[in-house]
Order: C-alpha cells, then sequence, then structure tokens
C-alpha cells in the first residue's frame, strides 16, 4: 500500500501550496465579510513581480521576496483605497462585483504587459530533492510549507497578541460596535488589505518558481481553489484555512487515486458542499460560536427602483419588436438576440438571487443543464425542436432545485458558495458522464429552431424568436412577483426568521423560486444550443455565471426590467468595445468598477 | 415618480451604448471600392484564458501577409485581414460570424480557436456561404457542418498513428502510459491513438485526461507509476506538456516520452528546461529543417520576431497562405475562395509540405512527419537510438 502513502504526501504537497492563497482570502473575509475575487489577480502580479525581479534584475531570492511582498502590499493597500472604501456605506454585494472588476481590470494590464504567452520563472531554491516513500519531495517544498505555517502563525499571534490585531478582531465582529470604541475601521482594513495581498502576492511567487510557469490565465483557478480550502477551514478563520487547504489537496489527491485524473474537482466541489451542508461554519467551528451575521436583508440594500409607467414599458417592447424592420444589421441583431437570451439567464438569477436573497454564483450550471436536455432529446430521441426546449425548461427547473437543496439551508455568502461548487459539480458530471453527454466531445449536429416546420435561420427570426420567449417569461416573472408569492418571497429575503415566524415554509418557496428560475434558465440555454449547433462541456463555463451575476446586479436585484437592462449593457459593452482591440475587456472592466462606484443598488434599483 | 438624477443619467448611457452599437454595425458597409484591398476576416482569442494563442496566429499570419502582398497580392490588390477578438467565446463569435458575413468586402473567414466557438458559428458562415476556414480545428465533426467548413488543421486519424507508429515501432515500447488533453482535440486524439497503439501491438495501461487548467500532476503520476509502463505518451499542448515533463523528472519516471506535436514551441523547452531533454515528438518542421520553404518560413520568421517559431504560428501562416492561394484561383469573392480550395494543387507548405485538399473532406491529407528529439534545449532530428 506505498501509493496510499505517496498519495498523502502528494495531497499535503498541493494543499500547501493553496494554503497560502486561502490565508489570505480568509483573513480578508474575517474582517471585511468579502470573498475577494481579485486575490487571484494579486497572486498574479506577484509571479510577475518576482519575474522581473529574478530574471531581468537578477535579485536573490531574499530581495525578491521583500519586493513581491511590498509590491503586492501595496498593490493590497490600493485596491481597499480605490474599489473597497468608497463603497464602505453602499450594498454588501457592491465590493463584491468591484472586486470582479478589479480582477479584469488587472489580469488585463498584465497581459498587455507581459504578453498572454506563459513564462519561466526560474526557481531560485535549490533543487534539492529526497524520497519518502515513493515520491520525492524538494527543498521548495519546504520553503513553501515553512513560510505558510510560518505566515499563519505570525497571523495567529498578530491577531491575538497585538492591539492592532485586537482592532482587527473588533471590527470582524460588529463594524459599528468598534468605530464607536474608537477603532479605526479604515486602517484595519488597509492593514488587512496589505497582509493578505502580500501573503496572495508571495504564493504567486513561490507557486510560479515551484512550476517554472506564470502566465495571466492562472488568477480564475488560483482564486476558485482559494475559496474552496478556505470555506472548507470556515470562512474567516485563518488556521482553518491551512488545514482546510490541507484537506483540500488530500481530498483531490486521494480522488485521483480512486478514479483518475478526470474526477479531480469533482471530489474538491462535493467535498465543499458537504462541508457547507454538515457544518457550515467550517471544520473547526465551535458550537458555542454565533452564528454568522444574517446577510439576509443587508446583502440586498433597500432602495426606491425606478418605475416606469405601463404606457412606457408597452412602447418600448413595441420598439424593440420593431427594431429589426428599422436596424438590418445580422450583427447588431445578433448581439441583441444574445442579450435577450442572457436576459433569461438575468431573470432567474434575479429572481433567486434578488427577490429570494439566495445569491447563486453556480448560475450556469442551468444553462447547461438546460442545453444538453434539449440538445439530447433532438439528436437523440428525435423530438421537435420547440417541445424539446420546453421539455428542457421543465427538466432544468426540476433537477435544478434538487441539486440546490441541500443548499436551501444555507445563508448569505454560504449559499452562493455552495452554489458555486454544484455549479462546477454539474459542468465535471456533464464532462464525465460520457454514455449520455459524449463527453469532451460534446454533441454537434443539433437541429435548428423551426416553428411550424420552417428553420429560423435569419438573424431576424431569431431576433423576434428570442425577444418574444424572453418577454412571455419577464411578464410571467413580474405576475408572479406581485402575486402574495412574490411578498413571501421578498420576506424571506428580508428576514428569514421573522418570515418563519409566520408560518412560511422557506425550503418550499425558495423551491418554488429555484424551480420557475431554473426554467426560464433551461430554456435560454435550450435556444443557446439550438442556435449554436454544438455545444460541450466548455460551452457554459463558470465566467458565465460571474457574468450572469454581474447582470443582476447591474441591473437592480430583482428588478425584472434591471436584469434585462443590465443584459443589454454588459453583452453590449464587450462588442462597443470592441474598435479597442486588446484594451476592450480592461475597459470593460473599468466601466463596471465606475458603475459600481456611482450606481451600487444597480442601474434601476433593487425591488 | 421620484426618478433620482443618476438612475436617468444610468438609463441615458445605457441607451446610447445601444444606439451607437447599431451606428457601429451600420457604419461597416459602404465604403469606397476602388484598389480596395482583398479582406479576410479572422475569428479568435486575443483576450481571455486563450489569448496566447491569438497572439502566436498574429505572427504567423503578419508573416504570410507580407509575403503574398510582395508578391503582388490577389490579382493585383493587397491582401488584408480584420481580426476580431472572440475570446474563443461561442457567443461572441457567433456575432462576429453576423458580422462578417454582412460585410460584403469579407470573401473569406479563418478561426476560431476552440471547437464550441468555432462549431457555434458554422452554421451561420454556411448559411450566409461565406468561407469558414478553421486551422486548429481538428474536431472529427467540424468540416461536416457544410461545404464552406474547411480545415487544414492535420486530422488526429493521421496524426495519431504516426505518435504511435514513433512510440511502438521506432522505440520499441509496449506498454503505454497516456496522459492527455481533456477537450474534444485530446479525447478525439487520445482514441486514435489507442486503437493505433494496440493494432502496432502494444498495451495501453494507463489513460489519464487532466483539465486545462491543471498544474499539478504529482498524484498523476503516481497513477502511472503503479500501471510500471514503459513509456509514457504525452497528448498535450506545449505549456501543460512542459509541466508535466518537468513533474515527470521530479517524480522519478525515467520511462522514455513521446509528445504529439503540439509541444513544438520554443516555450516547451522555455518552460520544461532540463526535464524536457529526452521527450521524442513526431512534429511537422524544425529548425533545421533541410527543406526549402521551411527553412525560408523559419529564417524570415526568426528576423521578424526574434526567436523560433512553434506549431501555432506554422499553422497559421499556412493558412493564410492557402486561403491566399485559393482567392488567387478562384478569385477574390466569396464562393471563388471557396472553388478555389478544392482546385489549389500542391501549394508549398510548413505542415504538408505540399498541399492539395480533399474536396469530399474538406481536409487535406499526407502531412510528413520528422522524428524528433530534445537534445540540450534544442529540438533535434531522432538518430535512431531506441534509449536516450
Amino acid at each position: 500500500m506505498t501509493s496510499f502513502l505517496d498519495h498523502t504526501i502528494n495531497g499535503l504537497v498541493v494543499g500547501n501550496i493553496y494554503a497560502l492563497l486561502a490565508v489570505g482570502l480568509a483573513l480578508i473575509f474575517g474582517v471585511s465579510r468579502l470573498i475577494n475575487f481579485a486575490h487571484g489577480s494579486v497572486y498574479v502580479v506577484g509571479a510577475y513581480v518576482g519575474l522581473i525581479a529574478v530574471a531581468h534584475l537578477k535579485l536573490p531570492l531574499p530581495l525578491t521576496i521583500l519586493a513581491v511582498v511590498v509590491g503586492t502590499g501595496a498593490l493590497g493597500i490600493l485596491i481597499e483605497r480605490v474599489g473597497l472604501r468608497p463603497l464602505a456605506h453602499s450594498v454588501r454585494i457592491a465590493p463584491l462585483l468591484a472586486t470582479i472588476g478589479i480582477s479584469f481590470v488587472i489580469d488585463q494590464l498584465i497581459q498587455l504587459t507581459f504578453s498572454p504567452d506563459p513564462q519561466a520563472l526560474p526557481s531560485l531554491v535549490p533543487d534539492w530533492r529526497f524520497t519518502v516513500g515513493g515520491v520525492t519531495v524538494g527543498a521548495l517544498d519546504l520553503v513553501i510549507a515553512g513560510i505558510g505555517v510560518t505566515s499563519a502563525a505570525l497571523l495567529y499571534g498578530f491577531l491575538t497578541f497585538t492591539r492592532l490585531g485586537w482592532a482587527v478582531r473588533a471590527t470582524a465582529q460588529d463594524r459599528d460596535a468598534a468605530r464607536q470604541m474608537g477603532v479605526d475601521v479604515d486602517a484595519v482594513n488597509r492593514a488587512v488589505f496589505a497582509i493578505a495581498s502580500a501573503l496572495g502576492g508571495l504564493s504567486g511567487l513561490l507557486v510560479g518558481m515551484y512550476y517554472n510557469y506564470i502566465s495571466p490565465a492562472m488568477s480564475f483557478q488560483a482564486t476558485l481553489k482559494g475559496i474552496v480550502a478556505e470555506v472548507v477551514g470556515g470562512v474567516g478563520n485563518v488556521p482553518g484555512a491551512v488545514v482546510g487547504s490541507l484537506l483540500l489537496g488530500l481530498t483531490e489527491s486521494y480522488g485521483i487515486a480512486l478514479l483518475g485524473t478526470t474526477y479531480r474537482n469533482l471530489f474538491a466541489f462535493v467535498l465543499l458542499v458537504l462541508i457547507l451542508v454538515l457544518k457550515p461554519n467550517g471544520l473547526f467551528a465551535s458550537n458555542r460560536q454565533l452564528p454568522p451575521e444574517p446577510m439576509t436583508g443587508t446583502f440586498v440594500a433597500p432602495s426606491r427602483p425606478l418605475k416606469l409607467p405601463a404606457s412606457a414599458l408597452a412602447g418600448l417592447t413595441v420598439a424593440a419588436f420593431a427594431l429589426p424592420l428599422v436596424v438590418t444589421t445580422p450583427y447588431v441583431l445578433q448581439t441583441l438576440s444574445n442579450a435577450w437570451l442572457y436576459a433569461m439567464l438575468g431573470l432567474s438569477l434575479t429572481l433567486v438571487a434578488g427577490t429570494v436573497g439566495q445569491v447563486s454564483l453556480g448560475h450556469a450550471a442551468l444553462l447547461a443543464i438546460g442545453g444538453y436536455v434539449s440538445a439530447l432529446l433532438a439528436v437523440d430521441l428525435g423530438l421537435p425542436v420547440m417541445l424539446a426546449i420546453l421539455a428542457a425548461g421543465l427538466a432544468t427547473g426540476a433537477i435544478g432545485t434538487v441539486l440546490v437543496s441541500p443548499a436551501f439551508r444555507l445563508r448569505g455568502h454560504y449559499v452562493s458558495i455552495a452554489t458555486l461548487a454544484i455549479g462546477e459539480i454539474v459542468g465535471l458530471v456533464i464532462l464525465n458522464w460520457e454514455s449520455v453527454t459524449r463527453g469532451p466531445i460534446g454533441v454537434s449536429g443539433i437541429p435548428p429552431i423551426e416553428i411550424a416546420g420552417i428553420p429560423l435561420y435569419s438573424a431576424a427570426a431569431t431576433y423576434w424568436f428570442t425577444l418574444a420567449v424572453m418577454v412571455v417569461l419577464a411578464l410571467l416573472q413580474a405576475k408572479l412577483l406581485a402575486s402574495h408569492l412574490g411578498r413571501t418571497l421578498r420576506a424571506i429575503r428580508e428576514d428569514d426568521v421573522a418570515a418563519r415566524s409566520h408560518g412560511i415554509a422557506l425550503s418550499r418557496y425558495k423551491a418554488i423560486a429555484f424551480g420557475f428560475g431554473g426554467f426560464a434558465a433551461g430554456i435560454s440555454g435550450a435556444i443557446t444550443a439550438h442556435l449554436y449547433s454544438y455545444i460541450n462541456h466548455e460551452t457554459f463555463n463558470a465566467q458565465i455565471s460571474i457574468l450572469a451575476l454581474t447582470i443582476v446586479i447591474l441591473g437592480g436585484m430583482g428588478n425584472v426590467l434591471g436584469a434585462i437592462v443590465g443584459s443589454v449593457a454588459l453583452i453590449g459593452l464587450p462588442e462597443l468595445f470592441r474598435i479597442t482591440a486588446e484594451y476592450r475587456i480592461l475597459i470593460y472592466g473599468i466601466a463596471l468598477l465606475l458603475l459600481v462606484r456611482f450606481r451600487p443598488q444597480g442601474l434601476l434599483g433593487t425591488v | 415618480m421620484p426618478i433620482t438624477r443618476r438612475a436617468a443619467v444610468a438609463g441615458l448611457t445605457a441607451a446610447l451604448s445601444l444606439a451607437s452599437l447599431a451606428a457601429a454595425g451600420l457604419g461597416t458597409a459602404p465604403l469606397a471600392r476602388a484598389a480596395e484591398p482583398v479582406l479576410f476576416g479572422v475569428s479568435g482569442p486575443l483576450t481571455g484564458p486563450n489569448a496566447q494563442y491569438g497572439a502566436q496566429w498574429k505572427q504567423g499570419f503578419d508573416l504570410a501577409l507580407d509575403e503574398i502582398n510582395a508578391a503582388g497580392g490577389i490579382g493585383g490588390r493587397p491582401l488584408a485581414y480584420r481580426f476580431e477578438d472572440s475570446q474563443s467565446d461561442p457567443k461572441q463569435s457567433v456575432a462576429i460570424a453576423q458580422k462578417f458575413v454582412a460585410d460584403p468586402t469579407i470573401v473569406a473567414e479563418l478561426g476560431d480557436f476552440s471547437s464550441p466557438a468555432s462549431m457555434a458559428a458554422t452554421p451561420i458562415y454556411q448559411r450566409a456561404g461565406l468561407l469558414q476556414f478553421g486551422f486548429t480545428n481538428s474536431h472529427p465533426d467540424f468540416t461536416k457542418g457544410g461545404d464552406f467548413a474547411w480545415s487544414s488543421s492535420v486530422s488526429q486519424a493521421e496524426e495519431q498513428p504516426l505518435v504511435a507508429d514513433f512510440a511502438v515501432r521506432s522505440l520499441g515500447l509496449k506498454k503505454l502510459a497516456v496522459l492527455y488533453l481533456n477537450t474534444d482535440w485530446g479525447r478525439t486524439s487520445k482514441d486514435i491513438f489507442v486503437k493505433a497503439a494496440k493494432d502496432f501491438g502494444a498495451d495501453v495501461v494507463v489513460a489519464e485526461g487532466y483539465q486545462p487548467e491543471e498544474k499539478d500532476f504529482r498524484s498523476t503520476l503516481v497513477r502511472v507509476r503503479d500501471a510500471a509502463p514503459d513509456g509514457i505518451v504525452l497528448i498535450s499542448y506545449y505549456a501543460d506538456g512542459a509541466l508535466i515533463a518537468r513533474q515527470l523528472g521530479a517524480a522519478g519516471l525515467k520511462q522514455p516520452a513521446v509528445a504529439v506535436s503540439s509541444v513544438y514551441s520554443p516555450k516547451f523547452l522555455e518552460l520544461g528546461g532540463d526535464f524536457v531533454n529526452g521527450i521524442y515528438t513526431p512534429a511537422r518542421f524544425f529548425p533545421e529543417d533541410p527543406r526549402p520553404h521551411v527553412k525560408k518560413f523559419v529564417e524570415t520568421f526568426k528576423a521578424r520576431y526574434g526567436k523560433e517559431p512553434d506549431a501555432f504560428n506554422a499553422y497559421a501562416y499556412d493558412a493564410l497562405h492557402l486561403v491566399a492561394a485559393a482567392a488567387k484561383v478562384g478569385g477574390p469573392t466569396r464562393t471563388g475562395v471557396r472553388d478555389g480550395l478544392a482546385k489549389i494543387k500542391d501549394v508549398p507548405s510548413v505542415i504538408f509540405e505540399k498541399a492539395t485538399f480533399d474536396a469530399a473532406t474538406r481536409r487535406i491529407a499526407g502531412a510528413p512527419s520528422v522524428k524528433l528529439v530534445v537534445k540540450d534545449g534544442r529540438f533535434t532530428l531522432w538518430d535512431g537510438a531506441k534509449t536516450n
């Protein structure tokens, strides 16, 4: 059974690497109650600062580390100052969106400066190796472990024994009370971002040296793995983050040992969901610990929504339907058709995230389920396309609700993380369930949409079809929200304890919302599959989940019209910035940041 | 009803975006015609996770473009291309497709990079009758999208038996471990490879698929070790190939390793360092290649970019030359270019030596292969010795 030992050591070595990321994320979450999506970008910056120091300035290791720590620490302060401090008094969700925008900007700047090509980052640590069991462990592994454990210990000491550390913890427990006791909360936040970012940058440097490989594209994966490790250890728990990381590494390693490499992330995300469901405060939360801050109510900001009179809405709808008569450019119509399809996804998410307060970060999975169900029904069983699309909507509503049901008992950020994991699991099941989904080869030759035997080929026909479906779904949703059901759903968002004490069965109403939302998203995914004619597991990826959330926040949480406006803006803007070529995603990121800064409650306001 | 000033401004901004979006689309159509360049559209990733490949395409295209225009362009008109960034994302590649098909100045399209992005756009190109020339699209169904879908990507049905031949017949390996990129490309390749290797009398003792974003292969390599192979086959691109090669070394797996031709890149050598020494690959060309056409490509590329070209540079370089040759033969119109592809014969090519399309499959057969081994950090011709 030597391989068991080998897999254990490998798991610990890999977990060791995740730990450096998770500790920084845990610190930021602990104090700011924020999932920092820019953490992976800071990690990338650390790696590239290291590249300059090592390859161009030829600095020795200690000076390289110093350069990375100072550089990324300063970047952390900048992120806190520019991206987050101005949002301190706005909605909880706004800083989250800001970190997404910041990560776009940083990743693009790195890519424009250093080219998108991966580069070698030579290790300055001597390549001494020794063998444990059947695997080798190198000097760099020990350096990483040393730095990981030392920084966690230092942080623990800092938080426990220093005045600033007490201030950090006081701020983490109750920001307002801390402020009243004279704690300079801004200084605390600055310190936390500086420390966490320096750690993130350091891990970028060390991981880059470890693999002799750095690229601007490694940021998203780093964020994802860091978040998983952090949650396993208990969000905001610094020593827990280290143990959580090691556990994640071990789970992946054993998963590979059992079933093979393609199942690696499946195990990681199943572990995450299990932990969330069984011990939502993380493995190391004591039972006495206070429940996490109730995010509902504070998570979605109350604001006065912008309301259009019915006549204006009707006018807009007529104008939208008449548009292809005036604008005949297929490119514009195609872009708007995409916007209508994403508006359906936005409708779905704005219902569950905005109205019920269950912020889902895995919504692309619903598109994937809808797309695959419809494509397979049409290709394998020869079902007429319209019927297949409808069936896909219903199936997605049902499957989606069942899949998310374990997360019904969770609140706030935990729902987001659980849905993120469930979304990844759906993608991995599609990849691995080859007998049905055809695995990575994907489904090709998906028939086009047909109405009464006439296929919809022209851009205008596609435009009208997607617009019509979207308008119907939007009207249904508006009707739903205006009914007593809408009021109940909002009550759950505002205060789930009060709602429950009024006899509202929370899970049942959440299921209704996910069922309806799943239907809309499933229809959107199904239409997309028939328009594309080919889909595989990469067609509906995690980036789309982030896009969906951005659409919803931008439009205004829970706002039906907002989801549509948000979708048109976010699908349209990257196309609009096309003239700026390589700079367009950078400009898109900046535009996103400005929108969050000046309109955190969304363009049309929360309903 | 209260409308805040900010909301009004925001609403106006959104409306303006829409209006200028429409204007941007409309503005491209009416243009003067005289001495106007022959225009190809390119849909590919310039930003996002695959941006590196788009950057390599550009280098290959620009080199070919200058050669074509120096030789008189197409019927006296200069050739130009318009590169639209799709991020290799299907929702953007279909919008780009609509943009290209509606623009009468564009007579052919090249790309996209990944199968989901390329094949989502195929119906649009097919219905509009605009050539979609996929030169990295090895998905077996790509050219089945219609008679306007053509590909110069080496079919895996051809490539993988060459890899198997190298590993099994030339190197005499009998028990193989296969590591493959778990995408449509890697999976198709692996299936064909396993079959070919079995036909040649070898066993595949373990096959492991990994995700494109994976960096750590330690645990995978323990599985490989436990299967006790006598050789390792990498169905990888250069970046992940180099990562695996390094970790093979670190894990103490000393078996000979054969990698598919996509690892052919100076980056493979840079990222892999000493660890890629001794790795075999059946490539299409190599720096000291004596064939004059390849020699010219390698030398002009090095002179212009200060580095050696890789496989993706060569695919792009060849693709532009091929479509330009078709435009010369068939005329610079949409159907002309398509019909031209069926007519061109023995076009000099880096990848194929002499490229001729099979009009039925719309692919090119007969890519030659040279057996290379990495030696002292360079791709060199394999000397026929069985172990390193």
